[in-house]
């Protein structure tokens, strides 16, 4: 029958939104972890800073690369860690701003779900007195 | 999703979202004892650093050592070089140090971890008291629905 064909093209749709809202929450938690442990990252570099800027000029400063401790010029150590503080930060800005969009998608998306499934229980509803 | 209890009084939430409310705060309470844990793990390790470059002392120059080649072969030594040390400040960067500066490193770095540790308490006792608010509230609701299920 036709209504019977209707709700099923409704069912697919209903499964199809909700799979795609539960494709949102995995790619927000996703970002939300990659978040956490860039904002560690970026803790532990700004402690190492702070220690080097504590340092006089002619401190002896390694960095292990591999097996190896290879001497670095003071100047040059400050210089890394600074660049890398730069990129994390905007790492982290750039993860934050997709977060952001992904929440506004995931309620955009929760809106149509629940829209969709009270659509789907009346017509549900309406198929069922019909038959009778 | 329930509220944050200091916006709405959680008399007002149901049973469920209650229920709700309480796991979150499990999950959040599991957590912090882990990284509670976890700095004391990072404590004990830095109070041992501090302890061990005072062995390093001048009074100990040409006392003999073991030095660690692999993790289970040693080759002895004689201790040469009493005033400085390399200590690991974090992302592959090592920095001599003298003993006295080595000294106030870790001794900073403590400092940094049980302020952290402090905090961390803080919320921790924090989460408890919000968790046992909640209990008491569910036990109220569990109790009032079966009475009303009794009359």
């Amino acid at each position: 029958m036709a209504g019977k064909a209707m709700l099923k093209e409704q069912e697919r749709i209903l499964q199809d939104e909700i799979q795609k809202f539960r494709g949102l929450q995995k790619e927000i938690q996703k970002c939300a972890s990659s978040c956490s442990q860039l904002d560690t990252q970026l803790n532990e570099n700004k402690n190492v800073k702070e220690e080097l800027d504590l340092l006089e000029v002619d401190a002896v400063v390694y960095k292990l690369i591999g097996p190896v401790l290879v001497k670095q010029d003071l100047t040059e150590a400050k210089q890394t860690v600074e660049k890398r503080l730069g990129y994390i930060s905007k790492e982290i800005e750039r993860y934050t701003g997709t977060i952001k969009d992904l929440e506004k998608k995931q309620t955009e998306a929760a809106e149509k779900l629940s829209k969709l499934q009270q659509d789907y229980q009346q017509a549900m509803m309406k198929a069922g007195s019909v038959a009778r | 999703m329930a509220a944050d209890p200091k916006a709405v009084p959680i008399s007002q939430l149901s049973l469920h979202q209650l229920d709700q409310f309480k796991s979150q705060l499990d999950e959040d309470v599991a957590m912090m004892t882990a990284s509670l844990q976890q700095l004391k793990i990072v404590q004990q390790k830095l109070v041992d650093s501090k302890e061990s470059i005072q062995t390093v002392a001048p009074k100990n120059e040409s006392k003999e050592i073991l030095i660690p080649l692999t993790g289970s072969m040693y080759v002895p030594g004689k201790l040469k070089n009493t005033d400085s040390v390399i200590v690991d400040i974090g992302t592959g960067y090592y920095v001599e140090k003298n003993i006295k500066e080595a000294d106030s490193f870790f001794q900073r770095k403590l400092d940094f971890v049980k302020k952290n540790l402090e905090q961390l308490q803080q919320g921790l006792m924090e989460k408890h008291r919000m968790r046992d608010g909640l209990i008491q509230m569910m036990k109220l609701k569990i109790q009032a629905q079966s009475s009303i299920a009794n009359s």
